[in-house]
C-alpha cells in the first residue's frame, strides 16, 4: 500500500516538472473550448430557428443535451488519444534506464507498482476532466434553461464525466501495459494507440456487415459503449465492459513486469 | 549471512553462472573478483531477487531468495551496476522515494535521508536535479540508497566505477566502517581496493567460483614466502590527495593544507 502510494507520488512529481503533463491538458482544454464554442454556436443558431419557426420545439431544446453532451463526445476522443502518450514511458523508461531493477529488488510487490503507476496516470486524467467540467460549470452560472430553470441537468453532466473517466480508466491501463511490453517509449505510444483507436472506431470495420457482425462490433466499441453515460445513464454492461479492459491490462501489467525479471 | 547453494544462470545456451556455493558470515566484507563477463553482476543479481536462478537457490539472512523474497530485500542494500536513478527528480525525492519503497518509517524518512547523504558527500547535492549531476554524483546517489534504512546486508556492484581517487578512498572507508554490523559483497575491477578494504575474497571465472579465501590465505597459497604489507599500496593515493582538493569541497579552508581537508591516511 505504502510502496503503491511511493509510487505514484514519483510519477506525478514526474509528470508535473517535465512538461508532458502540461502539454496534455493544454491540449484537451484547447481543443474543449473549441468544440464548446463551436457548440454553442450551433445551439444559438438552433435557438433562433426553432423560435422564428417551432416555438414548441424550442421549448424543448436544452443545453446539456445540446451543448455539454458533443461536448464530452468530442473530448472522449481527446483521451483515447492523449492516454498512450501520457502512459508510454511508465514502465518502458525504467527498463530503459535500468531503474526496474530497483523496483524488482525492494520489498514491494510488481502489483503494488503497477498500482501505483496507473494512480499517478488517473490523477491526471482527473485534472484534464476537472478542466472539462468547467465548461458545464461556466454554462450553469452564464446561461438559463428553456423554462427558466437551471441551464445544466448536474446529473447527465455526472454520468458523463463518469463515462469519461471509466474510458480513460481502460484506455490507461492499456496503455500501461504496452509501455511494460518495450523498451521504447514511442513503439509502447504507437501500439497502444493502435489498439485504442481500433477499439474506439471498431465498427467502421463492420459497416456493410449484418447480423452477428454488427453486434460484436458494437459490443466491443469503447464509443458506442460511452453514449449511454452522455446521455445520462448507467448500464451494468457498459460499466461492466470497461472494468473489464481495465483490470485485463493490468493484471498483464503486472505479468509482463514480472516476466521482466526472468528475461 | 549470504549462502549460496550451486547457484546457476543459464541464458539459453550460454552459462554465465555454473554450480557457485559459498558463504559470507556476518559482518564479513567479502570482494568480488573476477574478469567482465565471469558473473558477478548475474551472481549478485540472483541474491538481490532480481533476477531468478535457472538452479540452486541462495540464502540471505536465513531467508530463501525464492521462497520469502520480500523478506531478503527487506535485509539487503544494493546497487546495481548502473545506478538505478530518475533523471528527473531532485536527489532529495528520489532518496524520499527509495526510503518509503523500502519501507522506512515515515518519521525516520527525513533523518535518514541526511544520514545517507552525509556519508556518502552527498549532503550540498540534495536539492539537485539528477540529471544535472556527474557521474560520480549519480554513483554516490545509487550508492545512498542501497544504505537506505541501514540493511544488515549490502550488495554493491562495482560501486567505486566513476569516482575520482579521493571519493574511492571515501567509498572504501564507508564500507570499512560498515564492517562488524553489516556484512557486504562488493564487486570491483580495482584489485588494491581488495586489498585495502575487504576481510575475504571471492574469485569467480567463466561463472566457477575459482577461490575463495582470506587476503592471509591467499598470500599464503598463491605467493609463499613473500612478505605483502598493505600500507604501500596506497603510497599515490597519498600523494595524490595532498596535491589536489576532493571535488565536493570548495575550497581549502586558508591555512590548511589540501591533505588534512581530505583527510589523510593516519
Amino acid at each position: 500500500m505504502r510502496s503503491m502510494l511511493a509510487v505514484a507520488r514519483k510519477e506525478i512529481e514526474v509528470y508535473f516538472t517535465t512538461p508532458i503533463a502540461y502539454v496534455m491538458l493544454a491540449v484537451i482544454a484547447f481543443f474543449g473550448a473549441q468544440f464548446f464554442n463551436g457548440a454553442l454556436d450551433a445551439y444559438r443558431f438552433l435557438a433562433l430557428r426553432a423560435s422564428a419557426f417551432a416555438p414548441e420545439a424550442a421549448a424543448g431544446l436544452n443545453l446539456t443535451d445540446r451543448v455539454v453532451v458533443p461536448l464530452f463526445g468530442s473530448v472522449a476522443i481527446f483521451l483515447v488519444i492523449v492516454s498512450p502518450f501520457l502512459t508510454m514511458r511508465l514502465v518502458a523508461e525504467e527498463k530503459r534506464t535500468r531503474t526496474l531493477e530497483l523496483l524488482l529488488t525492494v520489498p514491494a510487490r510488481p502489483i503494488s507498482i503497477v498500482l501505483g503507476k496507473w494512480l499517478a496516470v488517473l490523477a491526471v486524467v482527473a485534472v484534464a476532466l476537472g478542466v472539462v467540467a468547467l465548461f458545464p460549470a461556466v454554462l450553469a452560472v452564464a446561461g438559463r434553461g428553456a423554462g427558466g430553470g437551471a441551464a445544466v441537468e448536474w446529473q447527465t453532466v455526472a454520468t458523463g464525466l463518469l463515462g469519461l473517466f471509466l474510458l480513460a480508466m481502460m484506455c490507461t491501463a492499456i496503455g500501461l501495459f504496452f509501455s511494460s511490453l518495450t523498451e521504447s517509449v514511442i513503439v509502447s505510444a504507437l501500439l497502444a494507440l493502435v489498439l485504442l483507436l481500433a477499439l474506439w472506431a471498431v465498427t467502421l470495420f463492420a459497416i456493410g456487415v449484418e447480423g452477428p457482425g454488427r453486434d460484436i462490433a458494437s459490443a466491443l466499441s469503447s464509443s458506442e459503449r460511452l453514449n449511454g453515460f452522455l446521455q445520462g445513464r448507467i448500464a451494468l454492461a457498459d460499466v461492466v465492459y470497461y472494468l473489464s479492459f481495465t483490470v485485463l491490462g493490468l493484471f498483464l501489467t503486472e505479468r509482463a513486469v514480472e516476466a521482466h525479471r526472468w528475461a | 549471512m549470504i549462502e549460496a547453494i550451486a547457484l546457476t544462470r543459464r541464458y539459453r545456451d550460454v552459462v554465465a553462472v555454473d554450480r557457485l556455493s559459498f558463504t559470507v558470515g556476518k559482518g564479513e566484507i567479502v570482494g568480488f573478483l573476477g574478469p567482465n563477463g565471469a558473473g558477478k553482476s548475474t551472481t549478485m543479481r540472483m541474491l538481490t531477487g532480481a533476477l531468478p536462478a535457472s538452479e540452486g537457490t541462495a540464502r540471505v539472512a536465513g531467508f530463501d531468495v525464492f521462497e520469502q523474497p520480500l523478506e531478503v530485500k527487506r535485509r539487503i542494500g544494493y546497487l546495481p551496476e548502473n545506478p538505478p536513478v530518475y533523471s528527473d527528480l531532485s536527489v532529495r525525492s528520489y532518496l524520499r522515494f527509495c526510503a518509503e519503497l523500502k519501507g522506512v518509517p515515515r518519521r525516520r524518512v527525513a533523518p535518514e535521508i541526511d544520514r545517507v547523504a552525509e556519508r556518502t558527500g552527498l549532503s550540498g547535492a540534495l536539492g539537485r536535479t539528477v540529471a544535472n549531476l556527474s557521474k560520480g554524483f549519480r554513483q554516490r546517489a545509487g550508492l545512498a540508497q542501497a544504505l537506505l534504512g541501514d540493511p544488515e546486508v549490502l550488495v554493491l556492484d562495482e560501486p567505486t566505477v566513476g569516482l575520482d581517487p579521493l571519493q574511492i578512498r571515501e567509498v572504501r572507508e564507508l564500507v570499512k566502517g560498515l564492517a562488524g554490523e553489516h556484512t557486504v559483497l562488493l564487486s570491483t575491477h580495482i584489485l588494491s581496493e581488495v586489498a585495502l578494504a575487504c576481510h575475504k575474497v571471492l574469485v569467480i571465472d567463466g561463472g566457477r567460483l575459482v577461490d575463495f579465501d582470506t587476503l592471509e590465505g591467499l598470500i599464503a597459497k598463491h605467493l609463499p614466502g613473500r612478505s605483502v604489507t598493505l600500507d604501500d599500496l596506497a603510497f599515490l593515493e597519498d600523494i595524490y590527495g595532498k596535491l589536489v582538493r576532493p571535488a565536493d569541497s570548495p575550497a581549502h579552508p586558508p591555512g590548511q593544507p589540501a591533505a588534512t581537508a581530505a583527510g589523510a591516511r593516519p
